[in-house]
């Protein structure tokens, strides 16, 4: 099996502008074995560090190493057909002309395995993607679902070492969606293959990966397993792409022992770690997530915000609160816990899960 | 620091850019068009400006001020207006007919349109002479001589009669851009002004016709183009009614002794009006693209015409008539008569295909001479528009459009100054291609390689790259890729492309006319010879012959490619 190796990879398409760039010093160690998402927004640079990987495109600047082996460098790069990696694209691209079997068989064809052995490897193939029976269908006859597991057999039977995922499950409706998702975690459980998945779907990311490349503007924003990412993201960028959040400014009136005391409005404070060098004084801003407030019903003097909107979503129910200070947070409750509008509440933030970035 | 020690030892072994199969590929076929377009024309350019003591403009100067050559120019461009506006007033009602009334027989225009295109010029131009000239037409001659009617009688041999004979070839022009662009314009459109309390007309002013008007100018500008191109209805038409034009004061200038020089410069002022024209029809076309956005899930807004419609219908069945019948029963009444004239049906014979046939060993070799070409020719020219199309959309070649552009280049070159060109050119190479199938050869392709770049274009963007790059990192080399999924999936628009060449290649006289040698004789070049001779009857059988050629080639390659004549020469194909 095999690790990546990405060392300040650079690519622009034309523009001049160095901040244009699609990919820019980006630096990734995607070591053996593993589940890695390239997550970001459309346009951020993701599919394109993929297709640095695969060999499509000569980078501006920067290396892929592959086991110690530079595959790519700003000179020329191994071209896709040398590197023995599989790629599944985001419209299957899966051959119109060729059966499913057909298919499925080329990348064995072109590896001159023998007619018998080609025979059963297929078969395999296909029955891990649970197409056993399809074999003479042609792709207009398959349904989106089935067609993106015949480019994922067609991908595996060869056995690579890598395989690229360029969004796969996007143009899947949402309960395939879902099944597909579960069924990629096992394959890549079973087969031991490195998987570089890309997408831009932050739930795919943490719901699949061992670990969460964040890109963004074609830079690398944070690197880690999906718990770190959503819990501890490492900007406001990462933060802000990683679900919901509250993303409210704060000043820092005290500081003891590394913690601050950051006001938020008036009459609310709360106790929370702050990046190094912060002063007392200073703006921030602190990530909170609406899981991470909790609202209780006012009790004459403690009220520090009032109920502005409501939305009920079935296994939970959302809130808009209003501070005092005009800013708003949106909060998360169980669907039982009931609020009327512009009923005063009070407001109860776990600090011990929120961020603070400085403004 | 380790990292970065494996990093500098690694870089020795970096991926050098390996010359593959696929370089000297495209390095072939920029080779190719160098020789194909390029050197010509820049010979073309050398010859027009060569004297004997350096360069100069004196065969500019004496085109420009010789009454000959400015009467030429001058009949060009009338011939080329009136073209244009009838071949605008005909197109354009037939398509709004087809596209947005409920008038009966619309199968019968589009048979009509697809046709009229896809008949040779000159043997149209020949029937209507057979009909028409002054004394012989058999029309003529029956209303002066039978029916007593003299002053009804009709001079084909008149601009008149050339402009008639060129908009039958012309108006499908008009009419495949116009009703593409009509049929384009979702009833929603209008609707959405109607509702706002705009009336039909209103409606049809300030919504249809700004939509539709780049399309349909554009579609005119095109019928000019190739109404002044058409050396052949020039020639027999115009030549007799003392209306000389550009291709035809072009040919006379190579009577012995050639001036080659003066034919280079009366080519390049040819050219100059035929490029400006088609970058107008370019810049009215890019603004029809909110059109096409609409694609091909519009619904157009159909109008009732009530009894009107029969009006209309009978406007199309007389188009049907004159574009189609007339033309191809009077060549197939001249080819099965003994002599052609009030009574040729009672003698009716088929010694005139014996003699084609079996006897006459030019017209044998002419025959087998043009299927030999137009094969040749329509699979090169879409073996090597594929691989520009494939290069300008599958690669980051520097210079990719720069080759796209200049195998476009022959769109704006009149079939008879691809001839000169490669006159110039080759006279001045020490290969005696002059005269030898090879320089025929290298007009079809160089003249229709855009039709082989257009077909390939236009199936290479309905495949998705992705389709190439899964076949790549599976590990597929650049051949087989191409062998087994870029070629079978783009396989059907090639067929069509090919066709699209063949047929123009196996009716072409423009270039040929001037390139030919008697060994190297083509079928159209064969039939003018016989015209010139008189041999009446004979050339109408060889025409038929000619129709027939084109009929087999289509219903071939629609059995093969699974495409559609109809389909190929859409719209798009024709205007882009």
């Amino acid at each position: 099996m095999a690790g990546i190796s990405i060392k300040a990879l650079s690519k622009s398409f034309g523009a001049r502008d160095e901040r244009l760039a699609a990919v820019s010093e980006l630096d990734l160690e995607i070591k053996d074995n593993q589940f890695v998402t390239l997550l970001g927004p459309s346009g951020c640079g993701k599919t394109t560090t993929l297709r640095l990987i695969a060999g499509y495109i000569v980078p501006d600047a920067g290396t892929i190493h592959v086991d110690g082996k530079l595959l790519s460098a700003p000179g020329g790069v191994v071209p896709p057909d040398g590197r023995g990696m599989g790629m599944v694209f985001q419209n299957y691209a899966v051959w119109p002309h060729k059966t499913v079997f057909e298919n499925v068989v080329f990348g064995l064809k072109l590896r001159k395995i023998p007619k018998h052995d080609a025979r059963r490897k297929v078969a395999e193939a296909l029955a891990l993607v649970n197409l056993t029976g399809l074999e003479q269908r042609y792709p207009n006859e398959l349904s989106g679902g089935q067609q993106q597991r015949v480019a994922l057999a067609r991908s595996l039977v060869v056995e690579p070492e890598i395989l690229l995922l360029d969004e796969p499950l996007s143009n899947l409706d949402a309960k395939l969606r879902e099944r597909m998702r579960t069924e990629l975690k096992v394959l890549q459980r079973r087969t031991g293959i490195t998987f570089v998945y890309v997408t831009h779907d932050q739930a795919e990311a943490l719901a699949l990966s061992d670990q969460i490349a964040v890109i963004h503007g074609g830079r690398l924003q944070q690197f880690g397993t999906p718990q770190e990412v959503y819990s501890r993201p490492a900007n406001r960028l990462v933060a802000d792409f990683m679900g919901l959040v509250n993303l409210v400014s704060g000043r820092v009136r005290d500081i003891r022992d590394g913690m601050g005391r950051v006001e938020i409005g008036n009459a609310l404070a709360i106790d929370i770690a702050l990046p190094a060098g912060t002063l007392v004084g200073d703006s921030v801003e602190v990530a909170i997530r609406p899981e991470n407030i909790h609202l209780g019903k006012a009790n004459g003097s403690q009220i520090s915000a009032k109920v502005t909107d409501r939305t009920f979503l079935g296994n939970i129910s959302e809130y808009y609160a209003t501070l005092d200070s005009g800013q708003t947070l949106r909060v998360q409750t169980h669907p039982q816990q009931v609020f009327e509008l512009n009923e005063p509440v009070t407001v109860e933030i776990d600090a011990a899960h929120c961020s603070v970035f400085r403004a | 620091m380790s990292v970065e020690a494996i990093g500098g030892s690694m870089r020795l072994s970096a991926p050098r850019p390996r010359l593959r199969l696929e370089h000297f590929v495209m390095g072939g076929t920029i080779l190719a068009l160098i020789i194909l377009i390029v050197l010509p024309l820049l010979f073309l350019l050398f010859g027009s400006v060569r004297g004997d003591h350096g360069l100069n403009l004196n065969y500019f100067g004496e085109v420009i001020s010789g009454r000959l050559y400015r009467q030429a120019l001058f009949n060009s461009l009338i011939l080329g207006a009136w073209t244009g506006l009838f071949s605008l007033a005909i197109g354009l009602v037939l398509a709004w007919a087809v596209s947005r009334t409920d008038v009966p027989g619309k199968t019968l225009i589009q048979i009509t349109a697809s046709l009229s295109y896809l008949s040779p010029p000159f043997l149209t131009a020949i029937a209507f002479v057979y009909l028409f000239s002054p004394n012989a037409g058999l029309i003529n001659v029956f209303l002066r001589d039978v029916a007593g009617l003299p002053w009804l009688t009709f001079n084909i041999f008149s601009m008149t009669g050339l402009v008639l004979v060129t908009v039958l070839h012309t108006f499908p022009f008009v009419y495949l851009l116009a009703s593409s662009a009509l049929t384009s314009v979702d009833a929603s459109y209008e609707e959405a002004a109607q509702i706002l309390g705009a009336s039909k007309i209103r409606t049809a002013l300030s919504v249809t016709a700004p939509l539709v008007a780049p399309a349909i100018l554009s579609g005119t500008l095109l019928a000019f183009v190739n109404a002044i191109a058409l050396f052949g209805s020039q020639a027999i038409i115009g030549l007799p009614g003392r209306i000389v034009t550009l291709p035809t004061r072009i040919y006379a200038l190579f009577d012995y002794p050639a001036e080659y020089g003066l034919a280079s410069a009366l080519s390049l002022i040819f050219v100059v009006i035929t490029v400006a024209a088609l970058y107008l029809q370019r810049a009215f076309l890019a603004r029809r693209s909110y059109v096409t956005l609409a694609g091909k899930g519009a619904r157009p807004q159909l109008i009732a015409l009530g009894p009107a419609r029969w009006f209309l219908f009978g406007f199309s069945v007389l188009a049907f008539l004159i574009a189609i019948v007339a033309p191809y029963t009077t060549l197939l009444a001249v080819s099965l008569s003994k002599s052609w004239g009030l009574a040729f049906w009672k003698g009716l014979t088929l010694d005139n295909y014996h003699f084609i046939l079996v006897e006459y060993n030019v017209t044998q070799r002419a025959i087998l001479n043009s299927l030999t070409l137009a094969i040749i020719a329509a699979t090169l020219a879409v073996l090597l528009g594929a691989i520009i199309g494939w290069i300008d959309l599958r690669t980051r070649m520097p210079g990719r459009k720069l080759l796209d552009y200049t195998a476009l280049i022959p769109l704006g070159l009149p079939g008879i100054v691809v001839a000169v060109a490669l006159i110039q050119f080759w006279l001045a190479m020490p290969l005696a291609l002059y005269g030898t199938m090879g320089i025929l050869l290298l007009a079809y392709v160089g003249r229709y390689i855009p039709l082989g770049v257009r077909a390939a274009n236009t199936s290479l963007r309905q495949i998705d790259p992705s389709l190439e790059e899964s076949a790549q990192i599976l590990g597929a080399s650049w051949l087989t890729t191409m062998r087994e999924i870029t070629f079978p999936l783009i396989r059907p628009g090639l067929f069509a492309g090919w066709l699209l060449v063949f047929v123009p290649v196996i009716q072409e006289l423009s270039a040929s006319i001037l390139l030919f040698s008697p060994t190297s004789i083509t079928l159209a070049v064969a039939v003018y010879n016989l015209y010139e001779t008189g041999a009446v009857e004979r050339v109408g059988a060889l025409a038929i012959i000619n129709m027939l050629i084109i009929g087999a080639a289509i219903v071939v390659a629609n059995k093969l490619g699974g495409g559609s004549i109809t389909k190929a020469n859409s719209a798009r194909e024709v205007a882009a």
